[in-house]
């Protein structure tokens, strides 16, 4: 994990407690997390109603919540483990006490927060549902006694930015259906028997990872050309 | 024999054929149960077979079948006597041997999965059959069910994302921090200390959605590593070179990049000029003409407004009319009138011109005027200048023309004065000399200290720098074992259900030692016998050898003596029957050791269920001639 | 189910009962074409001429010919009914079996070209699949992500569309469950009655 040296100033601001006194630094644990988490909690006061911090340097507590946010919101997006947190909490000079309270909290809310990191991007539209309705065709404007079956198929799907359902709706015929589930079953067997067969280069991948920030791999496994994996690499200049 | 079988019956369980559990020995087995065990374990050492794992109905199908399982396990290498009666018409240690033999070859997984090494990629990929597979036994949740698309599942719970509806793109602003209130020697403005303190909210709440903070964190975090990378690299390739200052530099950069912009802008509006074609004069020209133009046509706005007031006014009339109108102005009183004043009007305008370029004529009289005053003024100083100037030589001279008169009294007083103060430089000089000397002596030693320190410094930073790469690969070991650790017990856990292998070898030691028991007790008798054999031989020589003794002795009496004869005679007889009981008891031995072989072989027999075979024979023998007589008549029916 | 032939039709079509056989075979011919390519008028025209008579008997010989296929094809009639119900044409019994024989053959084409301007809905043409795992993110790193990436061809009266998708194993087993299910439905008693009752 990677943190600025302004990040790094800002998190051994908030393990002193010459700037941040105990008292304030445990409060201040609970409205991190909540800041983070909960869009109806980020607005922060606890410092201006009560009179029991008045004499707190309030902009020194501010520099130290914000290299507190940055300091989880990087190791949960590096899915860090306790004991390297505390190594690094122990390096910008945290006191014992401080570094059980801080792990402990973030063992608690790393989940939510990674779910919270996990909800940015863009894919395609995720099919969530499937209605279905059969007709039965009888006749046309141009054409009597057609009689054939009719499945009116309505995908239920969610996308990224949009409230609620969206639909895409096709119709299809018998056969139309038959092959469209075989397909699908075939991509349920796939799973099945599970992706081992093209995890096989991994070792590859990773060492690309640790050498260079590539944000986004992922390996495909092609229904119909076979196995063959794909790497798609948005970078971003930061 | 039970441990043997209790091995077997395992592994047959763990291959998936169901074993009762009051099942704890071969004895117990079916026909039925031997027959799938048999197929299962062939199939599981080679895939190829097809053999149906339950035997069939009719009996002549029956002994198809156990002829060709019979065929299946010889192909396996199995050297032993096999056929279709080692199934049908089992006894015990035949089947123990083959199931020995089906066991043995039955193909070793546990092992090889243990031989695996445990890289990044295997975990990966047990990370990712992991999540795969509890993704496929997870049920499914309508839509609105789920939080926001999250779903928990699985011991311990585990969030996985089953939708799609609160997702959103990776979009970051621009963050605020406080920065400087950790080192106290820098004072920070108080307006922006006021601002820190009470206007500026804190991070998570800057953004104007709560779910835009984590990326602008991100974002925020990135750009300053990104930052501090590229300085580091530029400081180290040119900076350190060029020996300045941090600061230095990043001013000397910054004029540099000021100077190289301004250069930029230069060069481009000259090439715009070139390809207009135009001098800076022609520009300014084009530019008047652009003025003037512009204000022309803000007259012709106004015209047209006049023409409309105008049109407004005629409104009422026909089009046609007012053309005429326009036309005829003259005849009409109104637009004699609107003439009058119209003319009123420019009579008033000329005047009004006249009198604004009287006004700006007299301006440019004034401002000639000031100019003037300003010529004056300027040569009115310099006229003041050069007469102090005249007046200071005026002064200097009058003093020696003074001092003329007195010439050699004062030019030695002049040398005095002179010397004195030559002698006060050199005094001066001394002093500071003095001060100096030890000052520099004490720079020197402070320099000389100040260097230590600095190699000292570096050495120990090195030794900073060391320690830390040493603490982040001990760390890095450490958390690479962890992980081998924990995957090591996520195997060790899914091993546990294996508990059978530490009984096994348990028993298999235990077994090892009751053989070996066993053979010391078998080793024990073989020296007992050997030592009464010993006995038996030494016995019978010994005997043999008084006999001999005796019987020369007495022989020798008995020519003389009538009695003693008798008592040879009786001793002969006496032998005869002692080697005649000798006999008698080894014969017994023998007899009494057939007799035990023969129990052996009654007791295997027996074993071998001849009996109850024989049975099942005929009435399989029965039956298949039952089938035989059916498809007979079948035979008959058709033909 | 017989035909019920207007009076003008019926007139227009006593045309070719005066004609030699041939030339309604060419009729017919010019007619089978006619539902096929669309109408050409200077056909007409060449033919008006070789029969000496106007060019406007001879387009309503043609167009009533087609008009009699297109009907019958439309509403299925059997051949029995088409025989009955072109009786009352006053026709020969050569030109009858002529008839007949044209209509069965022509039957299916006619009801194929019916069919193609009957209305659409998209439908299904394609689907392709992929299993991806995503074991990185710009913002997540380690983790995985299984994700079926679906492209979804449909088709609209002939305009073909492509929808990428994608999903979760969850909800494809969900997917593939119900829409098996939804393709057993019509294996069912209820379906085959109704498919069986109309007919």
């Amino acid at each position: 994990m990677d943190l600025s040296s302004p990040t790094l100033e800002d998190l051994a601001l908030a393990g002193d407690s010459v700037h941040v006194p105990d008292d304030v630094f445990s409060v201040l644990v609970k409205k991190l997390f909540d800041g983070i988490n909960d869009g109806n909690e980020r607005n922060i006061s606890f410092l201006s109603e009560n009179d029991r911090y008045k004499n707190v340097d309030k902009a020194a507590v501010k520099q130290a919540y914000g290299g507190l946010v940055t300091m989880v919101t990087e190791a949960a997006k590096n899915d860090m483990e306790i004991e390297s947190l505390s190594s690094l909490l122990e390096d910008c000079k945290f006191s014992g006490d401080r570094i059980a309270a801080l792990s402990k909290a973030f063992l608690q809310h790393k989940p939510q927060i990674q779910i919270l990191l996990n909800s940015i991007g863009n894919p395609p539209p995720h099919i969530v549902d499937i209605d279905w309705r059969l007709d039965y065709y009888i006749k046309n404007n141009h054409m009597d006694k057609v009689n054939e079956p009719v499945y009116l198929v309505s995908l239920k799907t969610e996308e990224a930015g949009k409230p609620g359902l969206q639909e895409v709706q096709l119709s299809c015929s018998l056969e139309q259906l038959q092959d469209l589930v075989g397909k699908l079953k075939d991509a349920t067997k796939c799973l099945e028997k599970d992706g081992t067969v093209i995890i096989y280069t991994f070792q590859l991948f990773n060492t690309i990872f640790d050498e260079y920030e590539v944000p986004r791999i992922a390996v495909s496994l092609h229904g119909q050309n076979g196995a063959y994996i794909d790497i798609k690499t948005h970078i971003f200049n930061t | 024999m039970e441990e043997v079988d209790q091995i077997i019956i395992h592994s047959l369980n763990t291959i998936g054929c169901d074993i009762e559990d009051d099942v704890v020995s071969l004895k117990q087995f079916s026909t039925e149960l031997i027959v799938a065990a048999a197929v299962s374990c062939v199939k599981s050492i080679s895939n190829e077979n097809d053999l149906p794992s339950t035997l069939p109905g009719g009996m002549s199908a029956r002994f198809r079948m156990g002829t060709t399982l019979a065929n299946a396990i010889q192909e396996l290498g199995y050297r032993g006597e096999i056929g279709y009666q080692t199934f049908l018409y089992s006894n015990e240690s035949d089947i123990r041997k083959v199931f020995m033999f089906l066991v043995d070859k039955l193909p070793k997984e546990t092992v090889e999965a243990m031989d695996e090494p445990l890289g990044a990629s295997v975990l990966l990929q047990k990370a990712i059959s992991a999540s795969v597979a509890r993704h496929l036994t997870s049920p499914w949740l309508p839509p609105f069910l789920k939080d926001h698309g999250v779903a928990w599942r699985g011991k311990p719970p585990v969030w996985q994302r089953e939708g799609a509806c609160s997702l959103h793109g990776f979009y970051a602003c621009h963050l605020t921090r406080p920065h400087g209130s950790a080192d106290l020697t820098k004072k920070i403005s108080k307006e922006l200390k006021q601002y820190y303190c009470q206007c500026l909210p804190f991070v998570t709440n800057q953004t104007a959605h709560h779910h835009d903070t984590l990326p602008s964190v991100l974002e925020l975090n990135g750009m300053e590593i990104a930052k501090q990378h590229e300085w580091e690299n530029e400081w180290n390739q040119y900076g350190l070179a060029s020996r300045l200052s941090e600061e230095e530099y990043k001013s000397k950069k910054r004029q540099r990049v000021k100077k190289r912009i301004i250069d930029q802008l230069k060069r481009d509006v000259e090439r715009a000029d070139a390809k207009t074609g135009l001098g800076p004069a022609e520009n300014f020209q084009q530019l008047i003409d652009s003025i003037t133009s512009r204000t022309s046509t803000g007259v012709k706005g106004k015209g047209s407004r006049f023409t409309h007031t105008e049109k407004l006014l005629f409104a009422k009339d026909e089009e046609k009319a007012v053309s005429q109108l326009v036309g005829e102005t003259a005849t009409h009183s109104e637009e004699e009138l609107q003439k009058e004043r119209e003319e009123e009007l420019n009579s008033l305008r000329e005047e009004l011109n006249n009198v604004s370029s009287q006004f700006s004529n007299l301006d440019l009289d004034v401002k000639k005027f000031t100019a003037g005053i300003q010529e004056l003024e300027e040569r009115l100083t310099l006229q003041k200048k050069e007469n102090e100037e005249n007046e200071k030589s005026y002064s200097i001279k009058k003093r020696t023309l003074d001092l003329l008169p007195d010439a050699e009294n004062n030019i030695s007083k002049l040398q005095a004065v002179v010397d004195a103060s030559a002698q006060r430089l050199a005094n001066l000089a001394n002093q500071w000399e003095k001060h100096r000397a030890p000052l520099i002596q004490q720079i020197q030693e402070l320099k000389e200290l100040n260097s230590k320190r600095e190699s000292e410094a570096q050495v120990k930073l090195g030794e900073i720098k060391t320690f830390r790469e040493k603490m982040k690969s001990v760390a890095d070991e450490a958390r690479n074992k962890e992980e081998i650790q924990k995957q090591l017990l996520a195997e060790y856990e899914r091993m546990a259900k294996d508990v059978n292998r530490s009984a096994y070898t348990k028993k298999i030691m235990e077994i090892v030692a009751n053989i070996k028991k066993q053979k010391n007790d078998i080793d024990k008798v073989l020296v007992d016998t050997r030592t009464i054999q010993k006995e038996i031989n030494l016995l019978s020589g010994k005997l043999d050898r008084t006999f001999t003794v005796t019987d020369e002795l007495i022989f020798k009496d008995a020519k003389k003596d009538e009695s003693v004869k008798k008592a040879y005679r009786f001793l002969a007889a006496l032998h005869e029957n002692c080697e005649l009981l000798i006999r008698t008891v080894e014969d017994t031995g023998i007899i009494l050791r057939e007799i035990r072989e023969l129990e052996d072989q009654i007791e295997n027999e027996s074993n071998k269920k001849v009996l109850s075979n024989l049975e099942k024979i005929t009435a399989d023998y029965r039956e298949m001639r039952k089938e035989n007589a059916a498809l007979i008549a079948k035979l008959k029916q058709k033909s | 189910m017989l035909l019920m032939l207007e009076e003008q039709h019926k007139k227009h079509l006593s045309f070719l009962t005066s004609v030699e056989i041939d030339v309604v075979r060419e009729f017919c011919r010019i007619s089978i074409e006619f539902i096929r390519k669309g109408a050409n008028p200077k056909v007409y025209q060449g033919a008006s001429q070789k029969l000496g008579v106007s060019v406007e008997t001879v387009q309503n010989g043609v167009e009533g010919l087609m008009y009699l296929l297109t009907e019958s094809s439309k509403l299925m009639v059997n051949e029995i009914d088409f025989q009955d119900s072109i009786m009352t044409l006053g026709f020969s019994e050569g030109l009858r079996q002529e008839l007949l024989e044209l209509y069965v053959q022509s039957r299916h084409e006619v009801r194929c070209i019916l069919s193609e301007m009957a209305m659409d809905l998209p439908h299904y043409h394609n689907l392709e699949w992929r299993f991806d795992v995503e074991v990185a993110s710009r913002s997540l790193r380690h983790q995985t992500t299984p994700k079926i990436l679906l492209k979804l061809h449909t088709e609209d009266s002939g305009k073909k569309e492509v929808k990428v998708l994608q999903t979760d194993p969850v909800n494809l087993v969900h997917l593939t469950n119900v829409l098996d299910g939804a393709l057993q439905e019509m294996k069912s008693a209820y379906c085959r009655r109704i498919v069986r009752n109309i007919k």
